[in-house]
């Protein structure tokens, strides 16, 4: 059950079918919003399927952010499907993203792979958003993490990607705010797909990983981060914009 | 025989070559400054008037240089350490509107300089970034800037940038890494 009500409002997820993504949807569709389920796989159908279950309301649209026409025609969805866009929650990345790598040794291909999602994905977003957001005045959201504030030993694209996202927000809340549209950042720590693969391999990482959690514990995608996140896109947060809010337990707070 | 500072700098950047000018009698062997940024990077526009090359050039080239720039400089670097200043303007930290490609670029490079210290400081490479006033760096985009508190001692010169980079490439500042230094005379006074 949750706290925040998005009854009436429609919630678009990027990277919605997995991880943390899929935290954020089924969170929003349990405080009442109509999730659009944005995915490249049709992972994004069972998410979907998940919501409805709960009696929430849900749809998916296969979606590539690396192509400004599959953003648009997402967009499109939603506002046909519901008749208005509320809210983009920016959070898909690359496969590559928690991949180690040397910066001395990036090539093209996974510069490409990091930038395609991350950036030019937020840019297509934006860009396909803002007239729906104008007339709903609603929000953007985007997601970043630790490694792009101070930045990262093992990852260094994906800091460089989450870094720039920060930027990128920051300086669209100022633009976008004489149109009363909000744009804030989320940096969460909950468990994905790509953490579990690292616990599975090294199930001692769960626990030198939670002891630097003041909390405790790293976070559940629905429960912590996604109920965090439909707190941001709720009418409640309207005066809100700009800022980057940490949903991890305390991990963070050198901001 | 002085070897002075190489700094890098995309070849519209005015400032590039003014700092450059500046550092010129700095006898720094194994010191890289990467300028980030130059006029056709900062054009200030909406984000939605932006047509895809455009968004490619004032963001996403903006960061593929950096990275180029700070490969090169390990390539350079790594055999015996040294020392690797970016130089960037202050607005990525307050966001600029209307600048939302070049203030991504410029935010992801400090990141990506960061991630630099991180990885390339047990080969002895100590990365630094210097932050300047929008106007300095890029004059054209000034505007962009205007809603910040006016600097505290006043603007600073290029030879208060030059002395901050100077600081950061002196080899006995060997514990400083990953740091950020802001030289626009108290203006944005964060973090």
């Amino acid at each position: 059950m949750s706290a925040v009500d998005l009854s009436g409002r429609t919630v678009l997820v990027t990277g919605g079918g997995a991880g943390v993504g899929r935290g954020i949807a089924l969170a929003c569709g349990a405080a009442g919003a109509h999730v659009v389920v944005a995915s490249r796989r049709e992972n994004g159908v069972e998410v979907v399927d998940e919501i409805v279950t709960r009696r929430g309301a849900a749809s998916w649209s296969q979606c590539d952010v690396t192509d400004r026409e599959s953003v648009a025609a997402t967009v499109a969805h939603a506002v046909a499907r519901t008749g208005a866009l509320h809210a983009v929650v920016h959070n898909a990345t690359s496969n590559q993203s928690s991949v180690p790598h040397r910066l001395e040794d990036v090539s093209g291909e996974l510069w490409e792979q990091h930038s395609s999602v991350s950036l030019r994905g937020a840019y297509h977003c934006a860009v396909a958003a803002l007239a729906a957001l104008r007339v709903s005045g609603g929000t953007l959201l985007v997601m970043t993490s630790p490694a792009g504030i101070e930045g990262s030993a093992t990852l260094p694209l994906y800091a460089t990607m989450k870094g720039a996202l920060r930027g990128f927000a920051k300086s669209l809340a100022r633009e976008w705010a004489p149109h009363g549209v909000t744009v804030n950042v989320v940096s969460p720590l909950a468990y994905s797909p790509a953490m579990e693969n690292a616990v599975a391999e090294d199930p001692a990482m769960e626990e030198r990983l939670a002891r630097r959690v003041p909390l405790g514990r790293v976070g559940d995608p629905e429960i912590d981060v996604g109920r965090g996140v439909a707190l941001l896109v709720s009418a409640d947060a309207a005066f809100v914009t700009g800022q980057t809010l940490g949903i991890d337990g305390g991990h963070f707070m050198s901001l | 025989m002085t070897t002075p500072v190489r700094v890098v700098a995309p070849g519209a950047s005015s400032f590039g070559t003014a700092l450059r000018d500046a550092l010129a009698e700095v006898d720094a062997p194994g010191c890289v400054v990467y300028v980030c940024g130059d006029e056709d990077a900062a054009t200030v526009g909406p984000l939605d008037a932006l047509t895809p090359d455009e968004w490619d050039r004032r963001a996403e080239r903006v960061l593929r240089d950096a990275l180029a720039a700070l490969r090169d400089a390990h390539r350079e670097l790594s055999p015996r350490g040294g020392r690797i200043v970016l130089v960037a303007p202050t607005a990525g930290i307050p966001g600029a509107p209307e600048l939302v490609p070049f203030v991504t670029a410029v935010e992801g490079a400090r990141a990506m300089a960061k991630s630099a210290a991180r990885q390339w400081g047990a080969a002895g490479i100590a990365v630094n970034t210097v932050l300047v006033p929008l106007e300095l760096l890029v004059p054209s985009a000034a505007g962009a800037t205007s809603f910040l508190s006016p600097p505290a001692i006043g603007a600073p010169t290029l030879a208060h940038v030059a002395a901050a980079v100077v600081a950061f490439v002196d080899p006995s500042r060997h514990g400083v890494t990953g740091a950020t230094l802001v030289v626009d005379g108290g203006s944005v006074m964060a973090p």
